[in-house]
């Protein structure tokens, strides 16, 4: 185990400058089994997590997709298990601001409602107790039973009144597409306690449309077409229409294609829109003022001129989110991830600045 | 000028029926199986599904005899020197794999008697069974004297990615029958268009066709399709463009991270979907201001782009817009000489 600073150096009050916004915490299997109840524990312990590792269906070809130095010294220890190591290699090495974690470990949600729920609640005990409380740097994502909407509510305002809590995790894909009724007391929870939603891949999608792909490369490009195939559904189903407050990060799943998303969505609904009345508006401006984009792993065009561009064209710039997407092996450095074509200005805003505003952060970080 | 997408099809299985087998014809019968122009794709009542004014001739919109379509087509000044067919039904929801293989047979004989056999301007897509690779392998070869077949048809929504090596025959057959294989949008009814589930509206079904369309474009590039078949040729019918260029950032950056998974993939992405694939302008999803037009198009490259009226469909102005930010050279290029080069088959 690596040595935690249970006390971060103090350091002078600044303006907030760098925040990652996807950071992957992995409690260790024990520590959510002894915050289960007894009833639940003896039920993993008996049959198990329902879903094969992620890995599993799309090997990743080399380090089982980790950063090669993120794995722990600690025998059985796993990359985002050690917060010693995640303080040195991250919040440390780049001087961060503030850290949003993101728990993939319930994107798979496929127990009985209970056990779904006991889960999550012991995946959060266990961010906060060990995450949390321990650096003030770090900030949360809610993890919810997902496909219960109800149970999801309550854990939301169990976790919503502390402020560490930033806002609300939803996997890529689940039972139904997310703009399904289903879900809006989720989004509707959420946006009452000021929280924006996080929807994260978790490479469980039943590739209804196509069918399987092969390889983990198509598996990962396709990331970014789940992505567009949820905003596309979440505006088609009126939720931004519905939910007016709520306010969208969609994480690790690309962000130049918003562009051409747009322009499909307005050219069609000019068509078509007697048959959505819910969308009163141009649909793109319901993509504009309701959704954030982390930017790991960012598109890289060969020239880097036509990223600033694009950019433009999706008016981005106060909605791109700096972040890392530690220990995963293709970690995005703040040092080297973004192409130096971007005005400084919008490069502020993306380390910093528009996290600071979504998260409604202290202006001044914590010391 | 070459129009690259203009369908036609079938009103009823009754126009089929001198193609169709006994049994097959009592099947149909039997079963009461219509042909119901394609409903879910092309509801008859929706903007989209046809221009104003495209049934002033009584006709239904989408043509089903080649008289509707001369005077549509043909008969105006500005006709098309070539027009490619692609005769969409819906029949591919049908898994009975025998039925597809006899339906696919009696549509391209359909095709031949009643359209091709009418204008020699036009040409068209072979129709395929897509249950058993085997049987879409078995029609490419019962119709490869017909140099007018210049494609093969394949629905965006199917089992499995066309890159899979189940298609691996296919697209041998493809290849060295010197066919492009045309990607159309839509596809089998009763597959959901997203990644998890059924949509409520149209509008997203429609507006999933750009986005299922990248996932073959995937599999064909990651499963070396192209290594394989160097001759190989794809079109991405009616299923935008705007959406290449963040694809190919991405394809090609995630490449870079994760080659050694596939080795068979030996130059960059983008290099194979420049090389072996075109897409048609409509529909053309366009930034609303002209400058950002020609910005797009500019990193699009408009050598990728084949002209299609898509009639009797409507998408909207897109594609007009499109030719305003066009030089004469690229132009001409999108009107004809990028389809001359890609169909091998197209002048002969």
């Amino acid at each position: 185990m690596t040595e935690v600073q249970e006390a971060p150096s103090v350091r002078e009050p600044r303006t907030v400058r760098l925040v990652d916004a996807d950071i992957h915490p992995a409690p260790p299997q024990p520590a959510v089994l002894s915050r289960l109840p007894e009833r639940w524990r003896r039920h993993v312990e008996r049959f198990g997590r329902r879903m094969p590792l992620i890995t599993e269906l799309y090997p990743r070809a080399s380090n089982g997709g980790m950063r090669v130095d993120s794995w722990p010294e600690t025998p059985g220890g796993f990359p985002g298990s050690d917060l010693g190591l995640l303080q040195r290699q991250v919040l440390d090495e780049y001087d961060l601001d503030y850290g949003v974690l993101n728990c993939l470990s319930l994107l798979d949600c496929h127990e009985v409602p209970e056990l779904t729920a006991a889960l999550a609640r012991a995946i959060n005990d266990w961010m906060a107790e060990e995450l949390l409380d321990r650096d003030p740097r770090l900030l949360g994502s809610i993890v919810v039973p997902y496909e219960y909407a109800e149970l999801s509510v309550q854990e939301i305002e169990r976790c919503a009144g502390d402020e560490r809590w930033v806002q609300v995790l939803m996997p890529g894909t689940a039972f139904e597409p997310l703009g399904s009724r289903k879900y809006w007391p989720i989004y509707e929870a959420a946006t009452a306690h000021g929280l924006p939603v996080a929807v994260h891949n978790a490479g469980y999608e039943p590739h209804l449309a196509t069918g399987w792909p092969s390889y983990y490369l198509e598996e990962h490009v396709a990331y970014s077409f789940v992505m567009q195939s949820q905003l596309l559904n979440m505006v088609c189903e009126g939720l931004f229409a519905a939910v007016p407050g709520l306010r969208l990060v969609l994480t690790e799943g690309g962000v130049a294609w918003v562009t051409a998303l747009r322009w499909q969505l307005d050219s069609a609904w000019e068509l078509l829109r007697d048959e959505v009345p819910a969308l009163e508006r141009p649909p793109s401006e319901y993509v504009r003022d309701h959704v954030w984009f982390t930017t790991q792993p960012i598109e890289e065009p060969e020239d880097p001129a036509d990223f600033a561009r694009a950019l433009e064209f999706a008016e981005l710039g106060d909605r791109l989110l700096f972040a890392t997407d530690y220990p995963h092996w293709d970690f995005d450095s703040p040092t080297q991830a973004l192409p130096r074509s971007l005005p400084d200005e919008v490069r502020a805003a993306v380390f910093g600045g528009n996290a600071a505003a979504l998260y409604r952060l202290p202006l001044e970080s914590r010391t | 000028m070459i129009d690259c997408d203009v369908h036609c099809a079938p009103l009823s299985l009754r126009d089929l029926e001198p193609y169709l087998g006994e049994y097959w014809r009592e099947y149909v019968d039997g079963a009461g199986i219509r042909v119901t122009g394609f409903t879910a794709a092309y509801p008859p009542a929706a903007p989209t599904s046809a221009r104003p004014g495209a049934r002033d001739d009584g006709g239904p919109a989408v043509p089903n005899r080649y008289e509707l379509l001369r005077g549509r087509l043909f008969d105006s000044a500005g006709a098309p020197s070539r027009v490619i067919l692609n005769c969409l039904t819906g029949w591919e929801a049908h898994r009975n794999p025998y039925y597809q293989a006899a339906f696919a047979s009696a549509l391209n004989d359909w095709l031949r008697h009643e359209w091709l056999d009418r204008d020699e301007r036009l040409r068209a897509s072979i129709v395929v069974p897509t249950v058993d690779p085997d049987d879409a392998v078995a029609e490419i070869e019962r119709l490869s004297d017909d140099t007018r077949f210049v494609q093969v048809l394949w629905p965006a929504r199917a089992d499995a990615p066309l890159g899979n090596k189940r298609y691996h025959r296919l697209l041998a057959a493809c290849a060295e029958r010197r066919l492009v294989v045309g990607i159309h949008a839509w596809g089998r009814t009763g597959r959901a268009p997203t990644p998890s589930g059924f949509t409520l509206s149209y509008l997203e079904d429609y507006l999933s066709n750009p986005i299922v369309v990248q996932s073959h474009v995937l599999s064909l590039v990651g499963e070396g399709a192209f290594e394989r078949f160097p001759s190989l040729r794809v079109a991405l019918v009616e299923c935008g463009f705007s959406w290449l260029p963040p694809l190919l950032w991405r394809f090609d950056k995630d490449w870079k991270g994760v080659w050694r998974e596939v080795p068979w993939v030996k130059e960059l992405p983008s290099t194979y979907v420049r090389r072996h694939f075109r897409a048609t302008i409509e529909p053309a999803h366009l930034p609303a201001a002209a400058g950002q037009v020609a910005e797009l198009v500019e990193m699009v490259g408009s050598g990728w782009l084949l002209y299609a009226s898509d009639h009797p469909h409507d998408h909207g102005p897109g594609a007009e817009r499109l030719f305003e930010v066009l030089d004469e050279a690229a132009a001409a290029a999108v009107r004809a000489g990028n389809a001359e080069a890609l169909y091998p088959l197209l002048s002969k």
